[in-house]
């Protein structure tokens, strides 16, 4: 299956696209002969427990999860399979908190948080490692980001290759017609985030880009 | 530990006013000129009439030159040295015309931090309404500004 | 208040392009904006020396002048009154004398109180691929009928 796994709606602050903008391209891709399954959204620094995209993503034939995407001391991290104990455990309102206290903290939870665009300047994990930073718990990092800047994922690479990570692949889009630019392409079957998560530590799953899903 | 925002926060629920300002045609061409804008509805005013227009109009940013001269109140964030314009927003509800007088009520509507790639940064939202001389609101004007460390 | 090239909500179709549009913001535009802003010269926008105070590699455009090139895209294509909000978000500064290209990508359309809308993705890119701004622009479009 094919996956979005880091995508922003208006409910991030910079993001300009609503769940069923994202929806209706994912139908003018499809027509273009592409292959989407779903996406996740994950917001900026929150996790919208009330949201419910249950019948837009039966409307339209693609599975939406939740997740989040959360600021750090060390970077942004992607989260997935979310819940309320990590929530209480974890103010995701706070820019400077511990990734390594938030790893922790998602798998006591069956949650994972993996970094985004880890080669991104400035702000990317990479940036973290070469003033010596040591985080023991990454095992798996969003490798292929279609929001990175030339260069950037480029040092995803070279992390993945040098440090032995996986790599899922999402295009960060924080509008509409970005969304699946970059995906990940899954084995198993996906229905809900802990489908996602156990998908995620089989390590079955590679990143794509949108022209790689083409059935065409 | 998590980044405290201090700022003036009795700032939110209070409208700051300004204008009338007089948007002359003078100032619409230099506008234009200033962004090579060449459009006759712009420039023009028998292009204008004939469209419908009461006259010259306005391109729909326009109004963005005036939210500066609100004088907008420092909220005094205790954070970052410098400051930079993060984002913008211009909902156009009516034509601006050379001749309409503008005036505008700008109120805080959110302060909150973020991290990127120059590092820790704070967003300061302010919203505008611009109304014009016949009491019709002509634009909502959405602005925030980032301060970085 | 159409015209022979009017565009017309029946002619669109969810990812439809617009554009792109190029422009250049010169040294000299710059200035003549920042005097009708009334951003007292010399600023970050005008002089090298401000914009390095500014940790900037040099004068950029103000991001109300870039907004106003951002919305040329719309209203060329659709007419003068038809845009009926523009929101972007600065990803970079703006460069001074180096091609500006705009881009749209129709991603929406709907009726909302009686006016055909249509919204687009908007992109500022340069020469490298450089994402300055991106945004939405929501256009009304007359119908044929």
């Amino acid at each position: 299956m094919y996956f979005d796994l880091h995508c922003h709606s208006v409910s991030s602050d910079d993001s300009r696209a609503t769940v069923e903008q994202y929806l209706k391209w994912i139908q003018v891709l499809r027509k273009r002969g592409y292959t989407v399954d779903g996406i996740v959204l994950t917001e900026h620094r929150k996790f919208d427990f009330d949201k419910d995209y249950a019948q837009l993503a039966n409307d339209y034939g693609v599975v939406v999860l939740k997740g989040s995407e959360l600021d750090t001391r060390f970077g942004h991290f992607l989260v997935y399979n979310v819940s309320q104990g990590l929530a209480d455990d974890i103010d995701f309102a706070d820019v400077r908190m511990d990734a390594r206290e938030l790893m922790k903290a998602a798998q006591h939870h069956g949650a994972l948080a993996i970094p985004a665009h880890p080669g991104r300047f400035g702000i990317g994990l990479v940036e973290f490692m070469d003033k010596g930073e040591i985080f023991e718990d990454v095992k798996i990092v969003e490798r292929l980001n279609g929001g990175g800047r030339p260069g950037e994922n480029e040092r995803a690479d070279e992390l993945c290759d040098s440090q032995g990570y996986l790599g899922t692949g999402a295009s960060d889009a924080h509008l509409a017609s970005h969304v699946c630019v970059c995906m990940t392409n899954f084995e198993m079957d996906i229905s809900n985030e802990t489908d996602l998560v156990a998908a995620l530590l089989s390590g079955n799953f590679s990143p794509v880009r949108l022209e790689e899903t083409s059935i065409g | 530990m998590a980044l405290e925002l201090e700022y003036d926060r009795s700032l939110y629920g209070k409208e700051h006013e300004a204008g009338p300002f007089e948007v002359t045609e003078d100032m619409i061409i230099s506008f234009n000129q200033s962004i090579s804008q060449a459009g006759p509805c712009y420039n023009n005013k028998d292009a204008a009439v004939e469209a419908g227009y009461r006259g010259i109009i306005a391109p729909p940013t326009l109004c963005t030159l005036f939210v500066r001269r609100v004088q907008l109140p420092d909220i005094n964030l205790k954070f970052g040295k410098t400051r930079f314009h993060g984002g913008q927003r211009v909902q156009a509800k009516a034509p601006i015309v050379a001749g309409d007088s503008i005036s505008a009520s700008s109120h805080l509507k959110e302060v909150y931090a973020k991290t990127g790639r120059s590092g820790t940064m704070v967003f300061i939202v302010w919203e505008t309404t611009f109304t014009n001389q016949l009491g019709e609101v002509v634009a909502d004007v959405q602005e925030s500004y980032a301060a970085r460390e | 208040m159409t015209n022979d090239n009017q565009i017309y909500f029946e002619d669109v179709e969810l990812g439809d392009e617009i554009g792109p549009l190029e422009k250049v913001a010169s040294d000299q535009g710059v200035i003549d904006f920042c005097t009708l802003w009334g951003n007292p010269i010399p600023n970050r926008f005008t002089s090298e020396e401000e914009a390095a105070k500014a940790k900037l590699s040099g004068p950029i455009v103000p991001g109300v002048m870039s907004m106003s090139l951002m919305a040329q895209l719309i209203t060329d294509w659709a007419g003068p009154a038809a845009l009926k909000d523009l929101d972007v978000v600065f990803r970079q500064p703006v460069p001074h004398n180096k091609p500006l290209i705009m881009t749209g990508t129709i991603n929406d359309s709907r009726q909302e109180d009686g006016e055909n809308i249509i919204q687009c993705d908007v992109l500022m890119t340069g020469t490298e691929g450089e994402r300055y701004i991106i945004g939405t622009a929501l256009v009304s479009l007359p119908s044929r009928s």
